[in-house]
This record gives C-alpha cells, structure tokens and sequence, in this order.
C-alpha cells in the first residue's frame, strides 16, 4: 500500500514534459489509426440542422467565414457541413459568401475548392465569393443597410453589378439565412448585434469551444439559431447530415486526449490527498 | 444606499423619463429607443451624483480588497530584488476597445512604479496606436516621478498584429529574458493561455486582469492573481484614488443595485401578466 | 498643453458624445456617420499607423543584429522574411496564369518566366496558350500563385502549430491548478471533469449505472474518512450496490437513464443553467464597467490614457 502510494505521490509532481508526451501520443494514434465512435447530437446542433433545413426554396445564403488557420481544424468542418447540407437539399438555394478576417478569404478558397469537387458548382450562378473588407463590425452594419457600398467588386475584382446572381440583392434583409463560422472578433457577436437581430434575418454561428460559453445567451434567447460548439459541434453536424468528415475523425483523438487530461488531474488529486495526509500525521 | 440617494435618484429618474416623454415628441428623437435612452441618463446621473460624493469625502467610500491589484506592487518590489524586468502585455486588441485603454491605463502606474524603484519594464504591443499610446503614457510616468533618463521609448515596441505571431514573440521574450513579473492586462484571446503557462514555466508572479470571459479561467487557473471583469475595470481608481475614479466604481455598484430591481420587478409584473392579473406587459414596453 | 492635453479629450469628448447621442437622433447624415464612418475612419488611421509599428520592429531587429546580441541570426531571419512578403505582396505578382483556350486546363506559375516557358513547351507539342497576370489585388489569393503558397505552406502551418500549443499548455495547467483544496475547487474540479468526458463521445459510452456505482463507492470512502466507522460503510456500499442493481435491471439497464447521472445530458445541463446564469452576471458586469468607463472617457473624467497622470 505505501508503495502504491509512494508512486502516486511521484505522479503529483511529474514533469510536464511527461504529460506533454502522453497527450501528444494521446491525439496521435487515434489519428493515425482512427477509431469510430457514436456521436449523440446536442440540442444545440439539432437547432442549427433545424434551421438550415427550413430555409425556404430558392434562398439566398449568406455564410461568412471569420476564422483563420489556427481554427481551421475546429471551424472548417462547421463552414463545410453547413455548405453541404444547403446544396445537397437541392433546393435552388444560392451561396454568398463574405469574410470579416483577411485569412478568411483563404479559409473560404479552399472550402470552394473542396465543395467544387464534390457538387460541380457554376462561379456567379450558384455561388459569389464577395472576399474580404476591412471594417470589423462596419463591414456588417455596412451589410445591413448598403451591401453594394461595402462590395462594389468581388474577390476576383468583377463588378457586383455585372453579376446576375447580385441582382436584387442590397443589404442583410435580402437573405433568408445567415451563417458565421467565427473563430473570435470580428465575428459571431457581431454579426448577432448589427446583423442578425436588427434585420430580423435567421442567423447561426459555428464557434470555437471556448467561446460557447459567452454565445449561449444568444442562443437561448432565440438572437441565435443554435450553436456548433467546436469540433464536437462540427462532430455532430456531420453525423446529422450524414457525411463523415476530419471532425468525425478527429473525435476519438479529442476523447482520449481529454481523458489522459482527467487521469493526470485525479492522480495529482490523489497524491496531493496523500501528502496532506501524510504531512498531517507527522 | 442612504435615504438621501435614495430620494434624489428616484426624483432624478422621474424627471429623466419626463424629459424623456417630452423629446419623443419630436420627430428627430428615435422614440423606439427610449428605454434605452432613460438607462443611459440614469447612469450619467448617477455618476455625476457619486462623483461629487467622492469629492466631498472619498475616504468613507468603502472599496473591498482586491488582492490582485495589492500584489502589483509586490511584484515590482520582486522584480527590483531579483534584478530583472517586469513584462506587461496590454492585450492583442487596438484602443478602441475599452479593455485596451484600461490596460494603458494601468501601465501608466505601473511604469510610476518601475521609475520609483528603477526596474526594467518591457511593453510589447500588438497594435501601433496602442504603442504610441502605451509610449506616451510611460513616458509621462517617468516625468512624473522625476526619472526621464530612464524611459527608453524601445521599452514599448511593436511585435505583430497577427495573434499567434504577438504570443510567440512574446513567449521567445519570456524565455530569454526571463522577466521576475508579468502582467496580462487588456482584452486577450486564445493567447491567453500560452502566455499565462509560459509564464508560469520561467517561474515569474504573473497578475492578470482582463473582462475577456472566456479567458477568465485560463488566467485564474495558470496566474497567481487575477482581476475579473469589473475588477479590471475598478484598478485605475483604486491604484490612484481620484475621486472622480472612486465615484465611477460606486456608480457601477449603485446601478447594479438599480438594475437587479428592475429585474425583479419585470419578473414580477411578467408573472402578473401571464396570470392574467394585469393587461399589459412590461416586457414589451421596455423593448 | 493645449495640443497635448486639451485637443485630445475635446476630440474624444465630441466624436464620443456624437456617437453615444447620435444612436438616438433620427438623421441620416448621423445615422450614416455612426454606422459607417466612424469606424472606417478609424480603420484608415489603424492602416496608416502599421508604417510606425513595421518600421520598429525593423528598427528593434536591425540593432540586435548589428550589435551582435544573442540570437541575432533568428533577427536576420525575422528581417528577410518580413521584406521578402512585402516585397512579393507589393512588387511582385507571383501568379501568372496559363490557360488552354476551350478547355478548363490552366495552371499558375510564379514568374512570368516560368509561364512563357510553359507556354512555348505547349506551342512545341501543337497547343496555343495564353498568360493572363492575375489582377492585382486578386493576385494574393489566386490558386497557385506565390502568396497562396506562402500562406498555405509557411504562414498556416506556424500558425495551427502556435494554436496546437493550448492542447499541451490546458493539460498542463489543469494538472496542476484543479487540486480538490476547499469546496469551491472541488466543485471547479467535478464540473470540469464531467464536462471534458460529457463534452466527447465517449462520454456517451459511459453509462449512466456506471457512474451511480461509483457514486456509491466514492460516499463510502467519505463516510470512511469522516465516520471511521465499518459498519457504516459496508452498510451504505453494500444497500448502495444492490439498490443500483435492483434499478437498473428494473429499468432495462438503459445507458442513458436517470439522465441525471448521463454525462453527456449532465454537462449539456452544467452548460445552459449554473454556467450560463453565471456568464450572464459576468457579462452584466463587465457591460456596466464598460459604460462607466467609457462615460469617463467621454466626459473627460478619465485622462491617464493620453499621459495625464
């Protein structure tokens, strides 16, 4: 028993390189050899599904991508799950999209890309890349009253008036649906504050998972159409639309990642209850 | 709250929604925004009254401890012992943000500090305005205490504005000068994190202050003090003791008070509503 | 002191009291002003001042490598790369376009160089190829194209590597930080710990009968530790035990049922009731703060942000 208990209380004052090693070994090997696990949905998700899938016929989509490649593993999924289940409905609906951050431009070339292999998509018929303005929380007030004075050119520098899929279409109001995928600021408070709740326009957000936490008021009171909270989030998207994806895959390196977290936490625990005890009775 | 505050704030709120009424009648004043606009004079109100309270007697205004804003000092008196310096981040945000003006505002005594006990103070920025600002209130610091030898203007200097690329180069200037004291004070993101473990990996006191929520807890967590939220907000008055500062501190406690009443009485006259025991909904008209 | 002093709060007093008022005028002109201009006036200044922060980081850089200080080659590396994205960015176009007319061949080349050389290949095998420079502007996000590779092979990797940190640094601090040392950290420990499994999928796997048996196990321990007391534990492990056996087989052994103990339907819980009533209060609070202290700014009550101490 003092043996076990000598070796517990090492564990209390390990090196964090040690704990390094185990979660880096932790998160690669599911990724190298992936495991399937069962995804539940959460409410929260099943809300933006919801939302996406009565979206009138023959809407136009607004998805913005407000998040660079440090969240790319965590949001990308989101942006791409929300893009398949639009078109896969086959519905006439029509894609714009706009990008608050400068790397978002980038985030939304490759998400194009991506989805262009999959559903052969026309430029100016089925979707518009309207690209990147500088502006932060302007850019979406400047959206909500005047969209063609925020883009007089697209990203590949067309006039918008030269686009027949930009025809009728002059602020927020003119969208059935909103979409951000928000890795921080600008991002899903203000597309909630100046776009979502003063045009009245259905909006959901696919966040980071710290952020949850400060967005879930939105979401319960309905300023916000469910949440995807980070990559379980995007997780549980993909297993709603039925289209596996790298969060799928990156679930099982999450779940041993977390519980080699909350080994090491229950031993520090135990050792620390050791030492106290054992300070305690000398 | 004393009965005298009581009365003057009650006759001060009656009034307000007077004039209130009186400028919806004109076409120029946006009468859907009137709640909005009762709130606003309320706490200007309040702040003028508290203020003046201040400057009659601001030493019978109770301000609880905050532990985190007592061990700054300590901090610098470690970093001066130790003989290295004090780092302090002032966020990844630029000067509109409240938070970031905070946080100059709060380098602008702890550079008062440094200057007094002549400890080394680096300040990297993410932001250019933030470093002229930041420069311009060390500067003034030092002048202050009679020691503008010391001020250095490359004491603040600019890393990047792309937050992964500030956190390393700020995590690199932790590793190799190894600062005696941190200090995280502004609106912080995801860098939170590596900064505060970083931190605590060279074994420096690190005290945050942030009203980031979500990054609260990563500071709380990894620093040895925190202030939270309004706390942050509260350090320039007690680090300098104005009465105009003190009075802003006693302002956000007194409409807290007011709007937990307000909250209460919705709840109230919502129930009353639902059972039909009133006709109207309070809800509505406050927007 | 009338420029250094005066000037400054006399502007942050105007345009912030215009901006605060103006939310209640019905003008178009204000309006317009509010929603748009302020911040874009600001965005113009922020871009214009990047020059100062550029210029001394060069500065900082060039000095540490002039005075040979320690790690100075890590500076001529900061400095190369610095002046070699803003000379592709600014100089260079780095996406030329080759494109096979009637067909959706294309392919991008850095140089205009490499893409006549390309094209004279294509003219040798019998096929007509045209160049078309991308635009500038469009020429940083053309595929293929110079600064595309730079972003997805250099800036995108460093930049998830730095964000792959946190998973390293949240075990770390975790370990060391959630230490059961009074209730209010017990209570920080046990939600974080439902949280992290209920929050994955194998949180889902995890029975809810499961955690009652280790419910029970872990109140004998305490009433062990506090009572010392045998017949008291074996007592409460052993009713405790065949109560939850007695349930379960009643029930069917259903793996999310009580709900209460069902990780996933407890964190889902711990997030939208006691975590978003307390992110509330906090978000009220720091609204407060931040309007109060921007009154302060407003008004001139606060000055130490330009230096007056």
């Amino acid at each position: 028993m003092r043996f076990l208990e000598d070796i517990i209380v090492k564990f209390g004052s390990v090196d964090r390189r040690v704990i390094f090693v185990l979660i880096g070994l932790a998160v690669l090997v599911p990724l190298l050899n992936p495991i399937d696990l069962a995804i539940r949905p959460t409410p929260s998700s099943q809300r933006v599904y919801d939302a996406v899938d009565s979206i009138p016929d023959n809407s136009k989509v607004l998805i913005s991508f407000d998040y660079g490649p440090s969240t790319k593993p965590e949001i990308h999924p989101m942006t791409l799950g929300v893009m398949r289940h639009i078109l896969s409905q086959d519905r006439g609906h029509k894609i714009y999209i706009t990008c608050l951050w400068p790397d978002g431009l980038y985030m939304a070339k490759d998400a194009l890309k991506i989805i262009n292999e999959e559903y052969d998509l026309v430029e100016y018929e089925d979707y518009v890349l309207l690209g990147f303005r500088p502006g932060n929380e302007a850019v979406v007030k400047g959206l909500a009253s005047d969209l063609r004075k925020v883009f007089t050119v697209d990203a590949a520098q067309k006039s918008i008036n030269e686009i027949p899929m930009m025809e009728g279409v002059n602020n927020l109001n003119d969208f059935q649906f909103i979409f951000t995928g928000s890795a921080g600021y600008p991002g899903t408070f203000e597309w909630v504050q100046y776009g979502g709740d003063p045009t009245g326009v259905p909006l959901s957000s696919g966040t980071t998972s710290i952020q949850v936490n400060e967005v879930m008021p939105y979401v319960q009171s309905g300023q916000l159409q469910g949440i995807l909270a980070g990559m379980p989030g995007a997780a549980e998207y993909e297993k709603l639309i039925d289209t596996p994806g790298i969060a799928i895959q990156g679930m099982a390196a999450q779940s041993y990642g977390h519980i080699v977290i909350v080994l090491f936490i229950i031993l520090g625990n135990l050792a620390y209850f050791i030492t106290e005890r054992r300070e305690r009775k000398y | 709250m004393d009965n005298k505050r009581v009365v003057i704030y009650t006759v001060g709120i009656l009034g307000i929604v007077i004039f209130t009424f009186i400028l919806s009648q004109f076409h120029i004043f946006n009468s859907s925004r009137s709640f909005m606009f009762i709130v606003l004079l309320t706490v200007i109100m309040v702040l003028f009254n508290e203020i003046q309270n201040a400057r009659k007697d601001s030493d019978s205004i109770f301000l609880r401890d905050i532990p985190g804003l007592k061990a700054v000092e300590e901090a610098v008196g470690r970093s001066t012992e130790m003989g290295r310096p004090i780092l302090y981040v002032p966020g990844i945000m630029d000067m509109n943000e409240v938070e970031t003006v905070a946080g100059v505002i709060i380098l602008g005594h702890v550079a008062q500090m440094t200057a007094q006990y002549e400890t080394g103070l680096d300040v990297p920025v993410a932001r250019s305005i933030v470093m002229q600002a930041a420069r311009e209130s060390c500067k003034e610091a030092y002048l202050s205490q009679g020691r503008p030898e010391m001020f250095n203007e490359d004491m603040v200097h600019y890393i990047s504005d792309d937050q992964f690329a500030y956190a390393a180069g700020v995590n690199g200037i932790m590793q190799r000068d190894k600062p005696a004291a941190c200090l995280y004070m502004g609106k912080f993101y995801a860098e939170s994190l590596l900064f505060a473990e970083t931190g605590n990996g060279i074994g420096a006191i690190q005290i945050a202050g942030t009203a980031s929520q979500a990054q609260i807890p990563f500071f709380v967590t990894a620093c040895d003090y925190t202030l939270m939220g309004e706390e942050f907000f509260a350090a320039s008055a007690y680090l300098s003791r104005k009465p105009e500062l003190i009075g802003g501190v006693k302002t956000q406690d007194t409409v807290k008070l007011m709007l937990i009443g307000l909250i209460i009485v919705c709840l109230v006259m919502r129930a009353l509503f639902d059972l039909d025991i009133v006709s109207f909904n309070l809800l509505d008209m406050i927007g | 002191m009338i420029w250094k002093r005066y000037i400054p709060i006399a502007i942050v007093g105007f345009f912030g009291s215009l901006t605060l008022f103006g939310w209640f005028i019905e003008n178009e002109g204000i309006k317009s002003f509010i929603d748009d201009d302020a911040t874009q006036w600001y965005d113009i200044i922020a871009s214009f001042a990047i020059f100062l922060g550029a210029l001394n980081l060069l500065k900082l850089q060039f000095l540490k490598v002039l005075k040979r200080k320690v790690g100075w080659e890590y500076n001529v590396v900061a400095i190369l790369s610095f002046l070699i994205v803003f000379v592709i960015g600014f100089f260079m176009r780095g996406a030329f376009v080759v494109d096979i007319p009637n067909t959706d061949i294309q392919s991008t080349y850095f140089t205009q160089g490499a893409a006549e050389e390309a094209v004279n290949h294509l003219k040798d095998s019998g096929i007509t190829a045209s160049i078309t420079p991308a635009q500038w502007g469009a020429h940083i996000q053309t595929e293929g194209g110079l600064f595309k590779w730079m972003f997805d092979n250099i800036f995108t990797p460093l930049s998830a590597t730095m964000f792959a940190l946190l998973a390293f640094y949240v075990a770390s601090a975790s370990y060391r930080a959630f230490r059961a040392r009074n209730f209010e950290a017990t209570l920080l420990l046990l939600a974080g710990i439902i949280i992290m499994i209920g929050r994955v999928p194998i949180g889902s796997l995890i029975s809810s009968w499961m955690i009652m048996y280790l419910l029970v196990l872990v109140i004998g321990i305490l009433i062990n530790t506090y009572f010392r007391s045998r017949q008291l534990v074996f007592g409460w492990v052993a009713l405790g035990l065949i109560g939850v056996t007695v349930l379960g087989s009643s029930m069917g052994w259903p793996i999310d049922q009580p709900a209460v103990f069902f990780l996933p339907a407890l964190q889902e819980w711990i997030y939208t009731v006691p975590n978003l009533a307390g992110a509330r209060a906090i978000m009220i609070g720091i609204g407060l703060g931040v309007i109060v202290t921007s009154l302060r700014y407003i008004f001139g009550l606060e000055k130490s942000y330009i230096g007056d101490q």
